[in-house]
């Protein structure tokens, strides 16, 4: 584990935990909470988006309970998408990184539509369960609610999230991009 | 904890264990009783705050799950309270409530209690490689610190003139110039702090000696062995279907 990773993946951590207070104070029905996760990945590869996912889950279990650990196989998906998003130029501009993070949206918010179902009856977080519950109430089956209400919410989040990844690995100071050059090279500088 | 700190193996041990047997335990009657026994124990040798903490988490849950189930759910209908329930769901709602209650009250009760320094030295004192408990640690102390950044780059741009309010599409743009300042300052802090951890030859992998290794007592290992037994007796009674014996 190298001195990069031990400084980058708590930050990205805490990326993930705090970008929601901006969220929130927007009046946003997102999270970001991957944010971080994407970030790490763009800079510095999948094992720091990996590990920044699933410290991430272990902060969350430590904070909210050991229950969001069931979410720690879509942070690795997460981690993965961005890999690849970051291979193949995802960042380089808004409509690309748009394209990338619902790709993400619908590949992380499937599973995690069945974790909610299954593992959680359909209540989670605040957001998506009130969804769930609006849907229920005009007549959807409780399946069809939570599915809709992940899957939703996951394409506009990934979307924002890799929409302002990509707009701060471009925005990147020159000093910093030399410091992260993968991360240079997914924005295609 | 109160009193003599356990060893700080021993609060997460007790947490994992409490997860495990809300899961494993039959609903509803097994998560309630679980939940019982976690308030109590929280209430007689735990930080009381943990009940502050737990307090905005559990209850949109509960609210959602009477919701979701009780109301919204199956079964045979009961009236009460000016609203018709249902059976089946109200249990479901009762089950996975009480589950999830004891998950999360055990988990605000370890944070409270959580001391990284002896967690870190506790690490060190077992000769285990410092880089999982040092980046959870490194992280915990993080998230305060850019939450404080975060309220500032908010307070700042308002003052500026950005608005938080109005159409969403108008709140969605707000983002960029809130979120980008917080991304690029992490990126810039993590590259000065690789930097530090570099020059002071931190990398994870070094073994460490604890200065002050945490006691693990009598008391400790009978807990720890006392949770490994709930687990494995729950599991034992799931897999075989009757109690064991």
């Amino acid at each position: 584990m190298s001195a990069r990773i031990l400084a980058l993946v708590p930050l990205a951590v805490a990326l993930n935990v705090v970008i929601g207070q901006l969220t929130a104070a927007l009046g946003l029905p997102v999270f970001l909470d991957t944010i971080g996760t994407v970030l790490a990945t763009g800079l510095a590869g999948p094992a720091v988006g990996i590990t920044t996912g699933l410290v991430s889950q272990a902060v969350a279990a430590l904070q909210i309970g050991q229950h969001m650990l069931a979410f720690a196989p879509i942070q690795v998906l997460i981690a993965l998408v961005a890999w690849a998003a970051a291979g193949a130029g995802g960042f380089r501009s808004l409509p690309r990184a748009v394209g990338w993070g619902l790709l993400t949206g619908l590949v992380a918010g499937v599973p995690s539509a069945v974790i909610s179902y299954y593992v959680f009856q359909g209540v989670t977080s605040p957001g998506p369960t009130a969804v769930t519950t609006l849907l229920v109430g005009l007549g959807l089956s409780r399946a069809e609610a939570v599915g809709v209400a992940s899957v939703g919410l996951d394409l506009l989040d990934k979307a924002i999230t890799f929409a302002l990844v990509g707009a701060a690995l471009r925005g990147l100071p020159r000093r910093l991009a030399a410091r992260f050059p993968r991360g240079a090279a997914a924005a295609g500088r | 904890m109160s009193g003599t700190p356990l060893h700080p193996y021993t609060p997460l041990a007790l947490a994992g264990a409490v997860t495990a047997l809300a899961v494993l335990l039959p609903a509803p009657a097994g998560p309630v009783v679980l939940l019982g026994l976690v308030i109590a124990a929280v209430a007689g040798a735990g930080p009381r705050g943990a009940f502050r903490d737990a307090a905005p988490v559990v209850a949109p849950i509960w609210l959602f799950l009477l919701i979701l189930h009780g109301l919204l759910g199956d079964g045979a209908p009961i009236p009460a309270l000016g609203l018709t329930w249902r059976a089946d769901g109200l249990r479901t709602a009762l089950g996975q409530g009480a589950r999830l209650g004891a998950i999360i009250l055990a988990s605000t009760a370890v944070l409270r209690g959580f001391r990284p320094a002896a967690f870190l030295d506790a690490a060190a004192a077992r000769g285990r490689p410092l880089g999982p408990a040092l980046l959870v640690v490194a992280t915990i102390e993080a998230i305060p610190r850019l939450r404080r950044r975060a309220a500032s780059i908010l307070a700042a741009q308002r003052v500026r003139g950005l608005s938080v309010a109005g159409s969403p599409v108008r709140r969605l743009r707000a983002l960029v110039p809130l979120g980008l300042p917080l991304l690029l300052g992490a990126i810039a802090e993590a590259d000065d702090r690789a930097l530090t951890c570099a020059a002071r030859g931190l990398d994870g992998t070094a073994r460490r000696t604890a200065l002050e290794p945490p006691a693990d007592r009598p008391t400790d290992r009978i807990l720890r062995a006392l949770a490994l037994a709930a687990v494995v007796a729950a599991l034992a009674w799931r897999l075989l279907g009757r109690p064991p014996a």
